[in-house]
């Protein structure tokens, strides 16, 4: 229509005749009309549109999904196409569903309702990008993206998700161990498996191929010791610590990932804050790349999930049984009633205790691992009690645990004493 | 054929208005406008179910419009305003009141193009002064959508 309108007004120009001037000049104003109207209707609408979400949960693990359902009410409009688009938060991906509703042609009040969901990957608070509404009709199209504060709420919370995945057991391939002393070069045979294509005869045990007709090969190791596991714990953003103390936290766990890699040739360094996983760097070979991953992680970090000095159900029920040992030897009536009222609060605190996703976390993120000492860096400012959470599940898998508390502070609440002003407890 | 009844009024108003002008100003290329009728009538009645119609109505009533004008600017203009009927109910804009009025509004502002195209004597100052009215509105327009988007983007007003 506007080349029309351009070849008019040109051909007037060129002939100077005042009849092709009228009809270019009608038509540029009956598209310039049109315009003008398409953009009051577009106002119109986009001032219409709200949009109501919900949420399945409000706070999710990164990598879980969570469903929205977004009510959104708009003005509709007969000659008009309107689309409707919900704005996925940031770092989310859709995964099912569609995020986006078509206006159905007809005047007044439209409601709609999509619904999606979705996979937050990176975890923190993002709330929604907003609504973007666009408008079309035959002659023009136009769009807005509407991002005021109440088009993009809810907030989501997406917590720190400690979920790694285990990396394949190497009992897995069928092999079977047989611990016995090698004669060949000092090695240990670790176990035997049958043969497969490439592998070398030299190393095939004749006695039990001939025992079980099929060849079998033997697998070699060396008698080696494991490097440790280093777990850091890093204080929280936005709240005071002690940074002479941090500095030489990072000082020291940056010189144990030094000499762990140049004796093991590799390093495992979990970085935690309070009850949530941060990073795990897992058996990194490379000193360079494992000292920028420490310069970029080793910093005060975001704790979403607090344990509030939560003590755990292993050491209340330890409680409860001092508590009923000492209502067994008591005979004086007023203690025996401080005794029971505490033993009932021990015992309801207990139906209520439920064990922590953090301690779960930490068994699964640790299990893949090969190792008989871990070392645990903190500034035991604060709340500490997650690190009972991460010394557990070790001492289950018979790791010694070996608890760096750099700094003085009175008012730890772990059961761990910090005596000095840099200590280690073994535990 | 379910032809609307305000376009069909548009239709004969158009033909009325060709007829009676090449009648009354008896020029020496009066079957023009005539060919063209046809044309056009032809255009209006076999793209009633077409996708394009509107640009195929354009092409096909422009011309007349054109012919119509140099018989008469006034003629052309009754001709342009019926075509822009035609085009608005084939579109679905001549449904409401308001849509009947923003619709004489444009006929309105028609007339003073015209009025405007009738005293000059050449197409230049008319066009100038069409071009800056234009500029005028757009600039206009596109302030205004620029301060709403920002009112929508969350910037305070």
């Amino acid at each position: 229509m506007c080349l029309i309108c351009f070849m008019l007004i040109s051909a007037a120009i060129i002939l100077d005749d005042m009849a092709i001037l009228l009809a270019g000049g009608t038509l540029g104003a009956a598209v310039l009309g049109r315009s003008l109207i398409f953009d009051h209707r577009m106002r119109e609408i986009v001032s219409s549109v709200s949009i109501q979400r919900s949420l399945s949960k409000n706070s999710v693990r990164n990598g879980t999904p969570v469903s929205v359902s977004s009510e959104i009410v708009f003005q509709g409009s007969s000659w008009l196409q309107i689309e409707i688009s919900d704005l996925l938060p940031p770092n989310t991906q859709l995964i099912e569903g569609n995020a986006t509703v078509i206006s159905s042609r007809e005047p007044g009040e439209q409601t709609k309702t999509c619904t999606y969901r979705i996979v937050p990957l990176i975890h923190g608070t993002p709330a929604f990008s907003g609504i973007s509404v666009s408008v079309r009709d035959p002659f023009f199209e136009g769009s807005i993206t509407m991002t005021r504060p109440e088009d993009c709420e809810p907030v989501l919370s997406v917590l720190p998700s400690g979920l790694f995945t285990p990396l394949p057991s190497e009992s897995s391939d069928g092999t079977r161990d047989s611990r016995r002393m090698s004669t060949w070069s000092g090695s240990d045979i670790h176990s035997l498996r049958e043969y497969q294509t490439g592998d070398d005869l030299r190393h095939a045990d004749w006695k039990v191929s001939a025992k079980y007709g099929k060849i079998f090969i033997r697998r070699y190791s060396l008698p080696t010791s494991l490097p440790p596991f280093i777990i850091v714990d890093l204080p929280e953003y936005g709240e005071p610590y002690p940074e002479k103390e941090f500095d030489r936290m990072i000082a020291e766990v940056t010189g144990l990932v030094r000499h762990t890699i140049e004796t093991f040739q590799k390093v495992s360094v979990l970085i935690i804050s309070g009850p949530n996983i941060i990073h795990l760097i897992r058996e990194e070979k490379n000193l360079s790349r494992c000292m920028s991953w420490l310069q970029e992680g080793l910093h005060p970090a975001h704790r979403p999930v607090h344990f509030y000095h939560m003590q755990d159900r292993t050491d209340l029920r330890s409680h409860l049984r001092d508590v009923e040992h000492a209502l067994a030897l008591d005979d004086d009536t007023p203690a025996q009633v401080f005794f029971s009222v505490l033993q009932d609060r021990f015992i309801r605190t207990l139906q209520y205790h439920r064990a922590s996703a953090f301690s779960g976390q930490v068994a699964r993120t640790i299990s893949p691992f090969q190792m008989s000492d871990a070392f645990l860096f903190s500034l035991g400012c604060s709340d500490t009690s997650h690190i009972r959470q991460i010394v557990r599940p070790l001492q289950s898998q018979h790791i010694r645990v070996h608890i760096r508390i750099i700094g003085e502070h009175p008012g730890t609440d772990s059961g761990l004493k910090s005596p000095a002003p840099s200590s280690e407890v073994q535990v | 054929m379910n032809i609307p009844r305000h376009e069909y009024g548009f239709f004969l108003l158009l033909v009325i208005t060709t007829l009676v002008t090449t009648v009354i100003t008896a020029t020496s290329f009066w079957y023009l406008p005539i060919l063209l009728l046809i044309l056009f009538s032809a255009i209006f009645l076999l793209t009633q179910t077409g996708r394009d119609r509107v640009i195929y109505l354009v092409c096909g009533g422009e011309p007349l419009v054109i012919i119509c004008g140099t018989m008469n600017l006034w003629a052309g203009l009754i001709i342009q305003c019926t075509l822009a009927g035609i085009i608005s109910v084939a579109m679905g804009f001549f449904e409401s009141t308001w849509d009947q009025r923003v619709f004489a509004l444009f006929c309105g502002i028609l007339s003073l193009v015209t009025l405007l195209i009738e005293l000059s004597n050449h197409v230049l100052l008319p066009l100038f002064v069409l071009g800056a009215a234009t500029t005028v509105i757009l600039a206009a327009r596109s302030v205004r959508m620029y301060q709403f988007r920002k009112q929508y983007n969350g910037a305070r007003p």
